[in-house]
């Protein structure tokens, strides 16, 4: 190192440079670097790849003890088995009408929201709403979703006391009846997310050149107007990309919501491809049909992000990667 | 710049109305909570309790704090909160300083590999069936190892390593410093922003998880504490793993010790989210930057 130390160019051209020495002098001068990757790459590889190795599973017998790969090739009798099953089939319609009306709520909602807190004059109160409204986000599914029960709940809940007291109603168990199940998991997505989502939106707003609404002032532009032809416009590659991420993970809806608020009374709209696999894979330990289900679902996201990224390099010349 | 016209000063009286309506949504369920857990069963019973505590009493948090399982639970929760997040947050380090030098051979592939499998993973079952297999389950590693490294929170960390001067690490190769000695005593604590951001993130997510914990685990001294509260939730014994639980009818008796565990077990995040709320936020600025 420090016979080299007297040669240090400056930074930009030393690493030029490195790209064209020799192996052997590049190793000796950063062997450390490369030290220092393989621990946490030995763990990343371990824990994310062979997973994703480890869905050759759902080719294969499980046999209890065994490899986590399996024993023995099965072939495609758990995608035949499984693609004749109607209940897969209402998991996967289940799945796609859940996380598309979601989707469709949810995704404007948040611009919308930072839309509208860029109109607050006060900034004090704008940076209160924007702290207090992205602090669901940090509270775990099971807390919110109690919070919710207790909310709900049929008996002791303050909303069934309002309607009962207000409107003489009879109580009704929301988390109970099948016709309630989407509006509570949208809902809940809007209470948990909608501000933290936000986020990225007001970064965008406020990154727009001021001199762009001055100009449209004097061209007489009132602030609707200048929100639909400067602030949108500007914010739509940002738009774009979340967008792209959100149909990528269409078929991942909040798995850990669904499973705390499934019930065999609302499976019928609540049974989603992940908690299919959860009963079939850990509730009665059927690994290599459920692997092969998960497996079925991952390759529909990869499938989706892809064509979503495609489509927007297509239309906007930029995308994901 | 502002509009001053009727139309729109209407409008602003709507939307503040409508932000005080935000703030009321996000903060009610705390609030109601808090109300049933320090108020009798009677008064809760009988659907007294909206916004304060009726007939007050501690006797709810008296009766959770001396379940052992909530101890154990609680204890458990912390051991894998920072456990887990040093762990992560020392991987994440060595990882990305590597990555963020864009002369290292093999950067480009191991960037791709990052990337992929942020878009395609091994399911529920593979992860579990490798768990089992590395004989983890049931011991602390299996929540402090497989979610160490997270792919969000390492591009993070990348893009604020390469974002660092080159200079100052110049200096200290010269002075004959090694890149460990460089990463622990210069871009370290010059990283502090980015590395508290991602500190947090996985700490709330070591804090909230009961969902790995249920899989990965099968006795109850090792269950965190919001598996302890899963089950107080469905009123069921501790070994149940049966599927969904969160709905069908419990006795109202022990809704006050349901309000109990949620404030107990969100007290650390609604403690420390006014302090902290800053950091959280910046994480997804810097991260913000392709990888």
């Amino acid at each position: 190192m420090n016979s080299e130390s007297r040669y240090v160019a400056p930074v930009s051209a030393r690493h030029q440079l490195n790209a064209k020495t020799p192996l052997r002098k590049h190793i000796r001068k950063y062997w450390q670097l490369y030290v220092m990757v393989a621990i946490p790459l030995a763990a990343f590889l371990i824990f994310k790849y062979v997973p994703m190795f480890g869905n050759i599973l759902a080719f294969r017998k499980f046999r209890a003890g065994g490899s986590p790969f399996g024993t023995g090739w099965i072939g495609l009798k758990n995608f035949q088995r499984f693609l004749r099953d109607k209940a897969f089939w209402r998991a996967f319609r289940n799945t796609l009408i859940t996380s598309s009306t979601n989707l469709a709520v949810n995704f404007p909602v948040p611009i919308i929201f930072a839309l509208l807190l860029n109109e607050l004059r006060s900034l004090k109160f704008k940076k209160l709403v924007q702290t207090v409204s992205y602090m669901p986000r940090f509270v775990s599914t099971i807390v919110m979703i109690t919070m919710l029960n207790e909310i709900l709940s049929p008996t002791s809940g303050i909303l069934n006391l309002i309607l009962k007291n207000s409107f003489g109603m009879k109580p009704i168990y929301f988390v109970n009846e099948p016709r309630f199940f989407r509006a509570l998991y949208i809902l809940t997505d809007m209470w948990q997310f909608t501000g933290w989502s936000a986020i990225l939106y007001l970064a965008a707003i406020t990154g727009i050149n001021s001199e762009l609404y001055e100009s449209a002032m004097i061209d007489g532009a009132n602030r609707w107007h200048q929100t639909l032809f400067i602030t949108i416009p500007s914010i739509m590659s940002t738009i774009m990309v979340m967008f792209i991420l959100s149909v990528g993970r269409l078929l991942s809806v909040g798995f850990e919501k669904i499973l705390l608020l499934y019930s065999p009374e609302n499976a019928i709209v609540s049974d989603v491809i992940d908690t299919f696999v959860y009963r079939y894979g850990i509730v009665n330990n059927n690994y290599s049909f459920a692997t092969a289900v998960g497996l079925f679902g991952g390759v529909i996201g990869v499938i989706l992000v892809s064509s979503a990224n495609f489509i927007s390099h297509k239309l906007t010349g930029d995308g994901l990667y | 710049m502002r509009d001053k016209s009727t139309g729109y000063r209407i409008f602003s009286v709507i939307n503040v109305g409508f932000m005080l309506c935000v703030l009321f949504i996000c903060l009610y369920p705390f609030i109601y909570m808090l109300a049933i857990s320090l108020s009798s069963a009677r008064a809760v019973i009988n659907g007294w309790v909206s916004f304060v505590p009726v007939e007050f009493t501690l006797d709810s948090y008296k009766m959770i704090i001396s379940h052992t399982q909530f101890r154990i639970g609680y204890t458990n929760t912390i051991i894998y909160t920072i456990g887990g997040t040093l762990i992560a947050l020392t991987l994440m380090c060595l990882m990305a300083y590597p990555l963020s030098k864009t002369f290292l051979r093999g950067r480009g592939i191991l960037m791709k590999l990052v990337i992929f499998s942020m878009f395609f993973a091994g399911g529920m079952i593979p992860n579990l069936m490798l768990v089992i297999w590395l004989k983890l389950n049931n011991t602390i590693w299996a929540m402090l190892l497989p979610f160490a490294i997270s792919q969000f929170n390492l591009i993070i960390l990348i893009n604020f390593f390469r974002s660092l001067p080159d200079s100052i690490e110049e200096a200290a190769v010269i002075d004959g410093m090694g890149y460990f000695g460089i990463l622990a005593k210069i871009v370290v604590p010059l990283s502090m922003p980015a590395i508290a951001t991602i500190a947090l993130y996985t700490a709330v997510f070591f804090w909230n998880d009961w969902f790995y914990s249920l899989i990965y685990m099968n006795s109850n001294e090792r269950y965190s504490v919001m598996v302890y509260l899963r089950n107080i939730v469905s009123g069921q014994s501790m070994a149940g793993a049966a599927a969904g639980t969160g709905s069908s009818e419990r006795t109202t008796v022990y809704a006050t010790l349901r309000a109990t565990s949620i404030i107990l077990t969100s007290l650390p995040i609604i403690i420390l989210y006014p302090f902290l709320q800053r950091f959280f936020v910046k994480g997804l600025t810097v991260g913000s930057v392709k990888g």
